[in-house]
C-alpha cells in the first residue's frame, strides 16, 4: 500500500495538525465529564446553586480532575513513547521498557506497606524517587566506553522491568491481603483523583518534558540515519541520546508516580500517528502527546462505565484495546519486512 | 444449603485423606491453621494448645505470637508445614495456596478446607473443624453464642430506621464492600443498607461518584490507610449526607474481615459507627 | 595552497589488528581523490576517520588546515559531507524529507525547513534525476534511487568537502556516469574537494583526477592514474593478475583482473 501523503512538513501542516487535535482533546474532555456510571445532569451542575448539588460535586468535583489527569498521563506516555521508538528506531517500543515505571511501582509499594496511606502525597513521591534511581541505573548501567547504544538501553531496561517484576511479587507474598490489592494500583493503573492541584503539577511538568523533547526532535529525526549517520549530520549522538533518555524518563516517571503502569497507550498511539502523520519528530511529538491525551480519557470513561456499578481499572481498557492491535501491528510489520 | 455442602466437602476430604502417623486413630493432637480466622476458631473451640504451627498473618489471640510460622496466608510454605509434623491442616481456599494444599494432600497430611465468604460458612467451618478436632459439642456452642451475640447486636437496632452505609475497605483504588460478603451481612445486622449492594461484584472497585450518587448516611472506613488518608478522599464530596454530618467513621482492626468468633464484637462495633445513638 | 581535508599518519585498529598503518592522504579544493584497494583494506575505516566518526588512534586529520578533533559536530557536518557505503536508513522518511537532512546543520535545531532549503533540495533532486520521487517512502525506492538520494542529502550540506563510499553500488553503468558528471559539475561550481572510494579501478581511473591505491593498511601509490595504475603495483595490491590497457577516448587506463588459470 503506497500511502501518498504530504512529502515534507510545512508549517501550515504543523500548525493544522496539532490545531486539529488539540480541538479533538478539547471536545473529548468535554463529553467524557459527562460519562460515567453514574447520571449527572449539566444543567442541574451550572444552574442556580449549582454547587450544593451532586451533580456538580460528581462532575466538577469527581469527574473533571480525573479527565484531566487521564489526559496529561495519555500525552506524557505517547510523547515519551513517540521519541523511545525514534530513539531506539524501533517503531514497536513501548515506554514502560526504560525501566522506570517498575522502579516507580516497587517504590510505591514499599511506601505502602511502611504504612502511609495510598491516597497520600507520600505514594507518588516515594514512586518518583524510585523511577528517578532507576534511570540513573538503567543509563550507568548501558554505558560502555562512555557511549550509549539503542540496544543496551533496552536490554538493561528489560532486565530493569523483570528484576522489578520479582520485587513486586516478593512484597506481595509478605504484604497481608489489603495490601496486596493495592498492587492493583500499579500494575493496572487508575487515574481518580479528585485535585486539581494535583493535576496542575503533573500538567506543568508533563509540558516541561514535552518541550524538552520537541527541543531535541531533529536530533531524533537524524537518528534515522544511524549513529554515525546522524554524527555526519552535525548532531551530537551521545548527548542527544542521554537528553532524550532523561527526559523520556521524566516523563514516564511522573505519569506512572500518579496513576500507575498504563500500558499501551505509549505504544498504540504514537504507531498509529506515524502511519498517518509521517515519521517526522517536529509533528509526531505533539501530535502523539495530543492524541494520547484523546485515548487515554475515552479509554478512562469506558473503564468507568463499562461494569456499571463497579468499575475496571483502566490498564484493563488499554490492554483489550491494545493488546489486539499490538498483534495486529506485529504482524503487519512481519509481512512486509519478510517477502 | 452451604453448610450442606460444606459438610459434604469434610466428609470427603476425611474420607479420602489417608490416616496420618502420630495420632493414631484417636482426634488430632497436631494442628496447623492457615488462616488468622481459623486460628481464632480453634482457639476459642478450647483447642488452642494443639497448634503446632500458624501461617505469618495471624495474630489473634496474643498467645499465637509465640507459635512457630509457616508461611503467609495466601502462600503458606509446604516443607514448614510438614516441618511441624501436623495431624491437621485447616486452610481456606485462594488461589495462592491451592498448589501448596494439593503438595500436602500428596504427601498424605490431612487437610481441611472451608469457607470464609459468609456467616453460614462461618457456623459450617466452625462445625466442621469441631467435628475434625473431636470437640462438637464445643462447636455448637460456639456456634449458638456468635448467633446470640448477633441477635442481641440486631434486637438493639431492630427498632431504629435502617441507615444507609458505605462500607469502604481500600483507599485507592477505592474499593468497597458489595452484597454476598460476610461484611454486608454484619452491616445489616448492625441496621445498614449497604448502597453497594447492586455493584454485581463481592469487592467492586467504584469511582467516587458513585459515592456521591448513592449518598450513604455512613461511611465507614475499614481500609488499611491512615484515617487522614481516608479523610482527603471524601472531603470534597460535599453533599454526600456522610460526609456533610461527619459521619465517616474509621474501623480499625481486623475482626470486621475474620469469619471468626469475633464477628460479633466487629458487629457492635459497626453498630457504633451506623447507630451511635442506639447505645453500647 | 591550503588542502581541503589533508589526513597524515592514519593509524587505526580493530581488536589489536592494524587496519590502517601510517595512511597520510590530501585532497585540494575542487579535486577529485579516488581510494582503491582490495576488501578490508581499510578503505570505509578511512572514510570514517576522515569524517571524523571514528578517532585514529595516531595521526591527525586536517579539515581547512584545522584538526577536526579541534571542531564541534556540526561545524564539521557544514563543511564535510559523506555519502556512506552501508547507509542505515528509516525507510519511512521521504525521499524529500531525507534530503532536507541534509540541511540539518545549516538550521537552528527548532527550525522547520524554509522555502530556501526546499528549493535547494528540490534542485539537487533534480539534478540527480530523481524530483519525481520526491513524495515517495525511501522504502518504495530501487537501490539506485535510493542511493542518488542520500548524494543529494551529502550535497545539500554545501560542503566543502564530499566522501564517497562505493557511491555506484546500486548503480548502472548510465547513472554511474551521470554521478560522476553531477560531482564534476558542483567541483567546479562550489570548489568542493572530493575523496571517492571506488572498488570499480577502470572507473575509478577515467573520472579521478588522482588515485590513493592502499594495501594492507598502507599506502601503495598514489598519483595520476596512468602512474598508479600498474600491473605489477596491482597485482600486488590485489593479489591476483591483472591486465592494464588504455582508452584514448577516456584518456585514461582501463583494467581488468585475469583469472589464476589465465586468460
Amino acid at each position: 500500500m503506497t500511502r501518498m501523503r504530504a512529502s515534507y512538513l510545512t508549517r501550515r501542516r504543523l500548525l493544522a495538525t496539532v490545531v486539529a487535535l488539540l480541538a479533538a482533546l478539547l471536545v473529548s474532555i468535554a463529553a467524557t465529564s459527562l460519562v460515567g456510571p453514574v447520571h449527572a445532569s449539566l444543567r442541574r451542575a451550572l444552574g442556580p446553586g449549582g454547587p450544593s448539588t451532586p451533580d456538580y460535586v460528581i462532575i466538577v468535583r469527581t469527574r473533571l480532575p480525573r479527565v484531566l489527569l487521564g489526559a496529561v498521563v495519555g500525552g506524557s506516555l505517547s510523547a515519551a513513547g513517540a521519541a523511545l521508538q525514534a530513539l531506539l528506531q524501533n517503531p514497536l517500543a513501548e515506554p514502560h521498557l526504560l525501566g522506570v515505571s517498575s522502579g516507580a511501582a516497587v517504590a510505591g509499594m514499599v511506601a505502602l506497606i511502611a504504612g502511609a496511606d495510598p491516597v497520600s502525597p507520600l505514594v507518588p513521591a516515594a514512586a518518583f524517587a524510585g523511577a528517578l534511581g532507576t534511570m540513573a541505573l538503567v543509563y550507568l548501567a548501558a554505558r560502555a566506553h562512555g557511549r550509549t547504544t539503542p540496544h543496551a538501553i533496552l536490554l538493561v531496561g528489560v532486565v530493569c522491568n523483570a528484576i522489578a517484576a520479582a520485587a513486586i511479587m516478593l512484597v506481595n507474598a509478605i504484604a497481608s491481603y489489603a495490601q496486596a490489592r493495592g498492587v492493583l494500583f500499579w500494575i493496572m493503573g487508575a487515574l481518580s483523583t479528585q485535585s486539581y492541584a494535583l493535576v496542575a503539577l503533573v500538567a506543568v511538568y508533563a509540558l516541561a518534558g514535552l518541550g524538552w523533547l520537541v527541543a531535541h526532535a531533529q536530533s531524533l529525526n537524524l537518528f534515522a540515519a544511524g549513529d554515525e549517520g546522524a554524527q555526519q549530520l552535525g548532531v551530537d549522538v551521545e548527548g542527544a541520546r542521554r537528553s532524550v533518555f532523561v527526559a523520556a524518563s521524566l516523563l514516564v516517571a511522573a505519569a506512572v508516580s500518579v496513576s500507575g503502569m498504563i500500558g499501551f497507550v505509549g505504544l498504540i498511539v504514537p504507531h498509529l500517528l506515524r502511519l498517518v502523520l509521517g515519521p517526522d519528530q517536529r509533528l509526531l511529538l505533539p501530535a502523539s502527546f495530543l492524541g494520547g491525551a484523546v485515548f487515554l480519557v475515552w479509554a478512562d470513561a469506558a473503564a468507568r462505565t463499562a461494569l456499571g456499578p463497579a468499575e475496571l481499572p483502566v490498564g484493563v481498557v488499554t490492554a483489550l484495546v491494545g493488546g489486539p492491535f499490538f498483534v495486529f501491528l506485529l504482524r503487519r510489520r512481519l509481512a512486509r519486512t519478510l517477502p | 444449603m452451604r453448610a450442606a455442602c460444606a459438610t459434604l466437602l469434610v466428609l470427603a476430604t476425611v474420607g479420602c485423606a489417608p490416616v496420618p502417623s502420630g495420632a493414631g486413630g484417636g482426634p488430632p493432637a497436631r494442628v496447623v491453621s492457615l488462616a488468622p480466622s481459623l486460628t481464632e476458631i480453634v482457639w476459642a473451640l478450647g483447642a488452642g494448645e494443639r497448634l503446632v504451627g500458624v501461617c505469618a498473618q495471624c495474630d489473634y489471640p496474643p498467645a499465637v505470637a509465640a507459635l512457630p510460622r509457616v508461611g503467609g496466608y495466601l502462600a503458606p510454605s509446604v516443607e514448614a508445614v510438614i516441618g511441624v509434623r501436623p495431624d491437621l491442616v485447616v486452610v481456606v481456599p485462594s488461589p495462592g495456596n491451592r498448589e501448596a494444599v494439593r503438595a500436602l494432600e500428596r504427601v498424605g497430611v490431612r487437610v481441611l478446607v472451608v469457607h470464609d465468604r459468609t456467616l453460614d460458612d462461618l457456623r459450617a467451618s466452625v462445625r466442621a473443624l469441631a467435628g475434625a478436632l473431636g470437640l462438637t459439642a464445643a462447636g455448637e456452642r460456639l456456634v449458638a453464642d456468635v448467633d446470640h451475640g448477633l441477635a442481641a447486636v440486631h434486637a438493639r437496632v431492630a427498632g431504629l430506621p435502617a441507615r444507609r452505609v458505605l462500607l469502604v475497605v481500600g483507599h485507592s483504588p477505592l474499593v468497597v464492600a458489595g452484597a454476598g460478603t460476610l461484611q454486608d451481612e454484619l452491616l445489616t445486622i448492625a441496621g445498614g443498607t449497604n448502597v453497594a449492594a447492586d455493584a454485581g461484584q463481592a469487592w467492586p472497585q467504584v469511582a467516587p461518584e458513585l459515592v456521591v450518587a448513592r449518598a450513604p448516611e455512613v461511611i465507614v472506613d475499614a481500609a488499611m490507610g491512615t484515617e487522614a488518608g481516608g479523610h482527603d478522599l471524601f472531603a470534597g464530596l460535599t453533599t454526600v449526607p456522610a460526609v456533610r454530618d461527619g459521619r465517616v467513621v474509621a474501623l480499625r482492626g481486623d475482626a470486621l474481615f475474620r469469619a471468626g468468633p469475633r464477628v460479633v464484637e466487629a458487629a457492635e462495633a459497626l453498630v457504633r459507627a451506623i447507630h451511635p445513638e442506639a447505645g453500647g | 595552497m591550503t588542502p581541503a581535508l589533508e589526513a597524515e599518519g592514519l593509524v587505526f585498529a580493530y581488536d589489536g589488528r592494524r587496519v590502517l598503518d601510517g595512511v597520510s592522504l590530501r585532497v585540494a579544493p575542487g579535486e577529485l581523490v579516488g581510494v582503491i584497494g582490495p576488501n578490508g583494506c581499510g578503505k570505509t575505516t578511512l572514510v570514517r576517520l576522515l569524517s571524523g566518526v571514528l578517532m585514529p588512534h595516531a595521526g591527525t586529520v586536517r579539515l581547512a588546515g584545522r584538526p577536526l578533533a579541534g571542531h564541534r559536530r556540526r561545524e564539521i557536518a557544514r563543511r564535510l559531507a559523506v555519502l556512506p557505503q552501508d547507509p542505515h536508513l528509516d525507510a519511512s522518511f521521504t525521499a524529500l524529507e531525507v534530503v532536507l537532512m541534509g540541511r540539518a546543520p545549516h538550521l537552528p535545531p527548532l527550525a522547520l525547513p524554509r522555502r530556501e532549503d526546499v528549493a535547494i533540495s528540490r534542485a539537487v533532486l533534480a539534478r540527480l534525476g530523481v524530483a519525481a520521487l520526491e513524495g515517495r517512502p525511501l522504502d518504495r525506492l530501487s537501490g539506485g534511487e535510493r542511493q542518488r538520494v542520500l548524494l543529494g542529502r551529502a550535497l545539500v550540506q554545501e560542503p566543502d568537502v564530499l566522501l564517497l563510499d562505493e557511491p555506484t553500488t546500486h548503480l548502472d553503468l548510465r547513472h554511474q556516469a551521470g554521478i560522476y558528471d553531477v560531482v564534476d559539475a558542483i567541483r567546479r561550481e562550489r570548489g568542493t574537494a572530493v575523496v571517492s572510494v571506488l572498488h570499480d579501478v577502470s572507473l575509478a581511473a577515467a573520472r579521478c583526477d588522482r588515485l590513493v591505491l592502499l594495501a594492507a593498511g598502507r599506502v601503495a601509490g598514489e598519483g595520476p592514474p596512468a602512474a598508479v595504475l600498474t600491473a605489477e603495483a596491482l597485482s600486488a595490491a590485489y593479489g591476483v593478475p591483472v591486465t592494464v590497457g588504455w582508452s584514448p577516448e577516456a584518456r585514461a587506463p582501463i583494467v581488468l583482473a585475469r583469472g589464476r588459470s589465465g586468460v
